[in-house]
């Protein structure tokens, strides 16, 4: 606000006839305004000057009485009996009574007060509820952090599972191996390469996502025997990929089969099959 | 009133009062009664009401003289600001004015019989009131509303029905042209 506009509120302010907002700016800016401040004392002589102009042409008096109870009320006043100990009380308990700044009027300074108190309690309000909504920010960015991390994890897991799937399939003597869908998942299919080292990646389409708590494995059977594999999940697309190697033992002579297990694996089959290569 | 606080200036009684000087207190008011107390009956419009914040006034001068700073302002503007203060704040506390006129007329007849000549007054109220009459209509409703009826500007708007602009605009004329007529007289009013 420019300073010409708190000039042309000095007047009013004379008068207490600002409204709320205004009178608030203006306190504001006279804490800072020596010379706004002395322009509003010589506006408040003016002002009072208006008082003269209430006066009747027949000049009132209080009644003679009056001015014995005030000198009684003085008297038996508290502040009477030891003026001294409250010259030496804080400034807090000073600061109700007195107009600091310059001769305020009563009812503007407790105005301000009360503005000020409302003032502060919306600040903080404000601030208890900016500071709420920056926490819940603060978690919703946390929570969308992780997510996004998890998604890197798992796009560079792909990646990684797709480099060896074609390390895999582009190195010498690799074999693949075709695994159906059984009965359990007709239009399920996967393929399982792996290397003489026993590398191998199965990459499978066409089988849901496994239920809650349950998970694909892989088994290789050498000898009639299910050797445990890892386990593996599905997308929504029905598309998954798995990283594994083959045991000595099933390299040269095996079965691979998947089943629908806990998800963290078992030692031996317990579930159906659901995908299984020829033999 | 003493002799010597007959010739005491108004700072000079105050700062009596800060003493804990009792009859300093009274020479403020025998000073200051006649004008306090018409500008409290011209807002409240009751002698019972005015009589109390006047009451209520006087104690708030003895309380307070020791913090009053002459450097800040006159005794004079002082004491007519609390006294305004307190009884526009009566006037809200008390409700409608209309009570208050009530009231009011039932206590004429004593007002009648507590008139007083008072030349000093009397000149300085011809003063003020000759200034207010040199001043456009409209802005002396103005003044009047916000000065004895303690409203705002936006109160005097929507009760003209007139622009807050324009009330703005006129009330701070208003006291400027006030400010021009009174001129250097305004520091002799008290």
């Amino acid at each position: 606000m420019a300073h010409q506009e708190y000039q042309e509120m000095l007047a009013a302010q004379a008068l207490n006839a600002l409204d709320p907002g205004d009178e608030l700016t203006l306190e504001a800016h006279l804490q800072s305004c020596a010379g706004c401040r002395s322009q509003l004392s010589s506006w408040e002589d003016t002002a009072a000057g208006l008082a003269f102009a209430a006066l009747e042409a027949r000049l009132l008096q209080p009644s003679p009485q009056l001015r014995g109870r005030i000198l009684q009320a003085i008297h038996s006043d508290a502040r009477a009996l030891d003026r001294t100990k409250e010259a030496a009380e804080g400034a807090d308990s000073r600061a109700s009574n007195v107009i600091t700044l310059q001769q305020r009027e009563p009812r503007r300074w407790i105005l301000a007060q009360t503005w000020g108190a409302i003032a502060a309690a919306l600040v903080f309000v404000v601030l208890g509820a900016s500071l709420f909504v920056l926490w819940n920010q603060n978690r919703a960015a946390r929570r969308e952090l992780g997510r996004l991390s998890e998604q890197v994890r798992e796009s560079q897991q792909q990646l990684a599972q797709q480099r060896e799937a074609i390390e895999i399939v582009a190195s010498p003597g690799t074999r693949m191996t075709e695994l159906v869908g059984t009965g359990e998942m007709p239009g399920a299919n996967a393929m399982l390469a792996y290397d003489k080292g026993g590398r191998a990646i199965l990459m499978a389409k066409g089988l849901p996502p496994p239920p809650e708590g349950k998970a694909y494995q892989l088994w290789f059977i050498a000898g009639g025997r299910p050797l445990p594999g890892r386990v593996f999940a599905t997308d929504t697309s029905g598309a998954g990929m798995l990283s594994d190697h083959v045991p000595t033992e099933a390299l040269n002579a095996a079965v691979f089969a998947i089943t629908l297990e806990p998800k963290s694996g078992v030692p031996a089959p317990t579930g159906a099959i659901v995908l299984k290569s020829g033999s | 009133m003493q002799p010597e606080q007959a010739q005491a200036t108004d700072v000079d009684l105050l700062h009596a009062v800060a003493r804990g000087d009792e009859l300093a207190l009274g020479s403020l008011y025998d000073r200051y009664r006649v004008i306090l107390f018409g500008l409290l009956m011209r807002i409240l419009n009751s002698r019972e009401e005015a009589e109390d914040v006047l009451q209520e006034v006087m104690l708030q001068v003895w309380r307070r003289a020791a913090d009053f700073d002459e450097q800040r302002g006159r005794p004079f503007t002082w004491l007519v600001t609390l006294s305004r203060s307190r009884a526009i704040d009566r006037l809200r506390q008390l409700g409608a004015r209309q009570r208050l006129a009530d009231s009011a007329a039932q206590n004429s007849p004593d007002e009648a019989s507590d008139a007083v000549k008072d030349t000093l007054h009397s000149e300085q109220r011809e003063i003020v009131q000759r200034a207010l009459a040199e001043l456009p209509e409209e802005q002396t409703r103005i003044l009047i509303l916000a000065y004895f009826e303690g409203l705002t500007q936006s109160e005097i708007a929507t009760r003209l029905t007139t622009p807050l602009g324009t009330v703005k605009t006129r009330m701070r004329s208003g006291m400027i042209k006030l400010r021009e007529l009174l001129g250097e007289r305004i520091k002799s009013l008290r």
